[in-house]
């Protein structure tokens, strides 16, 4: 099994035009260093350039300065050494489920039938061994979500990249899936870098949470709660200092006690 | 179930409009009077059409080697008159199938090619979109000035008709595809030519398919079109003729033919759909209408 690779982010800016002919600063300057096999959750209030700073790391939004380096090499575009998770649903609904988590594999150059061997071995660790030769319009959300952790760890990318992933799914099969991201995590020892707007599923996943503001890094946090992770650390003192310290920098108190005037109802 | 039953109840109704349909022609044909000229019905009851104006087809039968040929003064016979509407139909469909496929396949191609790149995109989407609004049948004198009034001339209008819809539907289609599923192919290390093999490719074929049935019935009309105006053969210049001495059981019965024909080629697009898009969610793969 591969391992993770280590990420370098310097000076990185991302200016977007807006159709007013604004310019739009989604990352002003950001230097990060993410070490090999690191779980990073990325959180911050929606617009504030989690997603870009992860698609500028993917090579999918190019930097308007600055630089991006994934094991020492310079990201200049999308790559098989970075695979990434949406959050919308993008398992390909004309390919079946097999050809989805063999299609990685087969542009690394393998073989149909070797692919197909992988891409089964990797159907068993989502527990989907019996669905390979189903459509994903048979599956429910959730085991497409499942079929997507599938196809980027099939193809051994030391780094995986993950907007959201589980944004549109219901709270248990979140949960089921944190099981089995985590697990996989351990086994591979690749780095993740997860974006959520979710405090809590950065608590249960992350090794380390950046908090992302202004196109900035607000906050740097180490998470050193025990694994595997239960309700107990939901209530651990270092869990409830880490939520505050995120609360706060996402603005709570100024947005729970606006003033009546501001509202617009 | 309730939907099931009122399923069948609706084609049940549909069944008896047909019939009513049919009855009012027929009994529309007792009552109409018969032309003088030819003695022709003037709204032939189908008696008439599957006997005397079937038979009359072999009029247009020509090789006396297979069947006797009427205008050399031999007799009519049914013979002959399957051997002509044979013959006659074969052509159409030559001419049909050909330029369909033909039109298909460079319209789709082209589509491609433009859709792909923004520049040529602002490039021919005003012109196309000038082109289709000509009346296709408005373009076949025109064509057939420039081909003749050949089987080729006929080829190529049904194919332009058919392509300029595929082109202007595939450009369509390109730029329906959610972007995101190109930016997942990218990081799973697809090249471009996968990427279009892989991803544009089927991500279009429904919208592909629903022109295939647009264009169906295009096709048709453009083929009859060519041969009433000019191609002197097939399906569509045997109602030219008929029609020439006022001979409305024949015109009746190549159109009853054309509608079997159309409706054949429906179906059978219908299954290859519902096949090649079996991955498509519900209802689009099993009978819905494109």
């Amino acid at each position: 099994m591969s391992t993770g690779v280590s990420i370098e982010v310097r000076g990185a800016s991302c200016r977007f035009r807006h159709v007013s002919g604004n310019t739009i600063d989604a990352l002003a300057g950001v230097d990060v260093s993410f070490a090999p096999g690191e779980f990073v959750c990325l959180v911050g209030r929606s617009g504030h350039g989690k997603s870009t700073l992860l698609r500028a790391i993917a090579g999918l939004t190019p930097l308007t300065e600055g630089v991006v380096r994934v094991g020492g090499e310079r990201v200049q575009g999308p790559s098989l050494q970075r695979g990434m998770v949406f959050q919308d649903d993008t398992v390909f609904p004309w390919m079946r489920v097999i050809d989805n988590v063999a299609f990685g594999l087969r542009n690394k150059g393998l073989t149909r039938s070797q692919a197909a061997s992988v891409a089964n071995e990797w159907l068993e660790s989502v527990e989907l061994a019996d669905f390979s030769d189903s459509w994903p319009r048979e599956l429910s959300g959730g085991m497409r979500k499942r079929v997507a952790i599938a196809t980027v760890f099939a193809t051994e990318a030391p780094l995986l990249l993950m907007d959201e992933p589980f944004g549109a799914l219901d709270f248990v099969t979140r949960l089921s899936l944190y099981g089995l991201l985590t697990d996989l995590w351990r086994k591979t020892g690749r780095t993740i870098i997860f974006v959520t707007h979710d405090i809590e599923e950065a608590l249960i996943l992350a090794d380390r949470i950046l908090v992302i503001k202004d196109g900035g890094i607000a906050d740097d946090l180490r998470v050193s709660l025990p694994r595997p992770r239960d309700e107990d650390m939901r209530a651990s003192p270092e869990a409830v200092a880490i939520t505050k310290t995120i609360t706060r920098h996402l603005g709570l108190a100024e947005l729970l006690n606006r003033r009546s005037g501001e509202t617009q109802l | 179930m309730k939907a099931i039953g009122r399923y069948v109840l609706h084609r049940r109704v549909s069944l008896l409009t047909i019939l009513a349909l049919l009855a009012t022609w027929q009994i529309a044909g007792y009552l109409s009077p018969t032309s003088a000229l030819r003695g022709s019905p003037i709204v032939p009851p189908f008696e008439f059409i599957f006997g005397p104006a079937l038979l009359g087809m072999s009029d247009y039968w020509h090789y006396e080697a297979l069947a006797p040929v009427p205008s050399l003064g031999g007799e009519r016979t049914w013979r002959g008159a399957f051997l002509a509407l044979g013959y006659h139909s074969a052509l159409t469909l030559w001419r049909i199938v050909t330029g369909f496929v033909l039109g298909a396949v460079v319209g789709t191609v082209l589509g491609l090619l433009v859709a792909r790149s923004p520049i040529a995109r602002a490039l021919f989407a005003l012109p196309l979109h000038l082109l289709r609004m000509i009346p296709l049948l408005a373009t076949i004198p025109l064509f057939q000035f420039w081909f003749g009034a050949t089987n080729m001339s006929a080829i190529i209008f049904v194919a332009y008709g058919v392509g300029v819809v595929y082109f202007a539907g595939t450009i369509n289609a390109v730029a329906n595809i959610p972007p995101r599923y190109i930016e997942y192919a990218r990081t799973l290390g697809a090249s471009e030519w996968r990427i279009f093999r892989a991803i544009i490719f089927p991500a279009i074929l429904p919208e592909l398919f629903s022109s295939v049935m647009l264009t169906l019935g295009l096709a048709w009309s453009a083929v009859i079109g060519a041969e009433y105006i000019g191609v002197d053969s097939g399906i569509g210049r045997m109602i030219i003729w008929a029609e020439f001495f006022s001979n409305t059981g024949r015109m009746a019965l190549v159109t009853i033919l054309l509608m079997i024909y159309a409706g054949m080629s429906y179906f059978l697009f219908r299954r290859i759909a519902a096949k090649v898009l079996s991955w498509m969610p519900s209802s689009a793969s099993g009978g819905k209408s494109l």
